[in-house]
């Protein structure tokens, strides 16, 4: 009788832990493909430089105020622009040696911590918040694995849901932009918007009493779909070819022929106070063959090439197409990338 | 004072120069005019706009298949070569784009509009006659 139910007793573990073993293995096996830093890591040594003090008008993860606009956009696009960039915020936080899901987890890391900001009451976030991912990562310490398994579970739509650029503003939000828009009146860039992407007849160089000239197409009808950016076009030209707003041809002869792509980046270490620069060969070589840069401009080989900003403002280097057609130089930090105190993964010259 | 102190200095005097200058010129970011013989031959300089070019065809197809180099008028370009389908008219054929019957498509700058790239920094940092040099 005794030895019938001990062995009762082990079956049933046995079957319990039978069960329970496909989705210890996933786990293993997805903790192992995933490996990388938590999100409460990188928030505490990346994220926090910016928001902690709100350096640059970043939300401050204390602030419960500063989310509330962005919160409504929903954890998708917060994490898609943490990952690809926006407005000041820097594409990965300025760490590009951070993968897709490591911004991921500290992106849901920080609004877990903004969402218990307000845990004991004073509720922002409206009914309208039901996206399924913010349920589940509303305690301010989230189970990382937990989430993996959670996001892997969502449908693949939302994670590549159309980034919402203007955000539909609370009534406190208009009021406080309102205010800002007052003192900032005056445009530091001395290009006010409405002068940017003229038409071809009013740009200043076209002549207007060429009848062709009204023929020809005016930018901002381009753009009008594209990614917005801060300088240049004002497009964010990288962003628009990745997410497929354009699909220009790589080769005349075949609609089809893809890039080779080239994914490494190289790390320069600057000497003066700046971040390091991270030089990305992926969004390059979308974009270009390895014969525009290199030999003649480049030497591929490390320590061989001498880069100033000064050489880059003269039209040298870099400056061959940044400040010429590529973004230009005054976006600093889309190079300029790399705070100094990082572990590096990639040594460059 | 270090001197990566005064290197920042001098690259943040650049920077408030390129600021400045926007005021002057408003051409779309990337624009080229070529006026290497287009006012010689009493035609309108040659405005190419990159935005235009590089929302159908990636930088590689021009500057690396069809050999133009990164110098605004540093490649010889003329109507000759342009109809022999080199240069623009490996596109400008009829086929893939506008043909050069359009002359005023392409040659619809202001008279006497210097070789340059409009809104480079190169441009607003220095004179536009020297932006050419």
């Amino acid at each position: 009788m005794n030895t019938s139910k001990t062995t009762q007793k082990i079956l049933y573990k046995l079957a319990v832990l039978a069960g329970l073993l496909p989705s210890v293995c996933l786990t293993v096996v997805y903790a192992q493909t995933e490996a990388g830093k938590s999100g409460e890591d990188i928030v505490n040594t990346i994220c926090a430089t910016c928001h902690v003090s709100g350096v640059a008008g970043a939300p401050k993860t204390d602030q419960r105020e500063d989310w509330a606009a962005r919160l409504e956009q929903g954890d998708d696009v917060l994490i898609e622009h943490a990952i690809s960039g926006f407005n000041a915020m820097p594409a990965r936080g300025g760490d590009m040696s951070l993968t897709d899901e490591e911004v991921r987890r500290a992106v849901v890391y920080m609004l877990a911590l903004v969402r218990s900001i307000d845990s004991a009451g004073d509720a922002v976030v409206t009914e309208e918040n039901t996206a399924t991912s913010q349920a589940d990562v509303a305690q301010p310490e989230p189970k990382l694995v937990a989430q993996s398994e959670t996001q892997q579970a969502q449908p693949a739509e939302q994670s590549t849901a159309p980034a919402v650029l203007q955000p539909e503003p609370t009534q406190a939000d208009t009021k406080q932009q309102a205010k800002v828009a007052a003192v900032n009146t005056f445009n530091r860039l001395m290009k006010p918007a409405s002068q940017r992407n003229p038409a071809p007849s009013k740009d200043g160089i076209h002549d207007p009493a060429n009848d062709a000239t009204n023929l020809l197409q005016p930018p901002a009808e381009a753009f009008d779909t594209l990614p917005k950016g801060q300088s240049g076009n004002y497009i964010d030209w990288v962003k628009a070819l990745q997410d497929g707003h354009i699909a220009p041809w790589f080769d005349l002869a075949d609609a089809n022929a893809q890039p080779v792509i080239m994914d490494l980046n190289i790390i320069r270490e600057v000497k003066g106070s700046m971040p390091d620069v991270v030089y990305p060969h992926k969004q390059h070589t979308e974009w270009l063959d390895c014969s525009n840069c290199h030999p003649a401009i480049f030497t591929p080989k490390k320590g061989d090439n001498q880069i100033s900003m000064a050489a880059i403002l003269l039209g040298e280097k870099c400056g061959v197409c940044h400040g010429k057609v590529a973004f230009p130089v005054s976006d600093c930090r889309r190079c300029h990338a790399r705070k100094k105190d990082k572990i590096k993964t990639a040594e460059g010259e | 004072m270090s001197n990566n102190n005064r290197l920042l200095l001098t690259v943040t005097g650049m920077l408030l120069i390129i600021g400045f200058g926007h005021s002057i010129a408003r051409a779309e970011y990337g624009d080229v005019v070529i006026n290497n013989y287009s006012d010689a031959a009493g035609m309108r300089p040659v405005i190419f706009p990159h935005w235009f070019h590089r929302v159908r065809f990636r930088c590689k197809v021009c500057h690396a298949d069809l050999g133009f180099d990164f110098k605004a008028g540093g490649n010889d370009i003329n109507m000759l070569k342009i109809i022999d389908g080199e240069y623009c008219g490996a596109c400008h054929d009829g086929q893939t784009a506008w043909s050069v019957e359009n002359c005023d498509l392409c040659h619809s700058a202001k008279p006497n509009t210097p070789t340059q790239v409009h809104e480079s920094t190169l441009q607003k940092l220095l004179s536009p006659a020297k932006a050419n040099q």
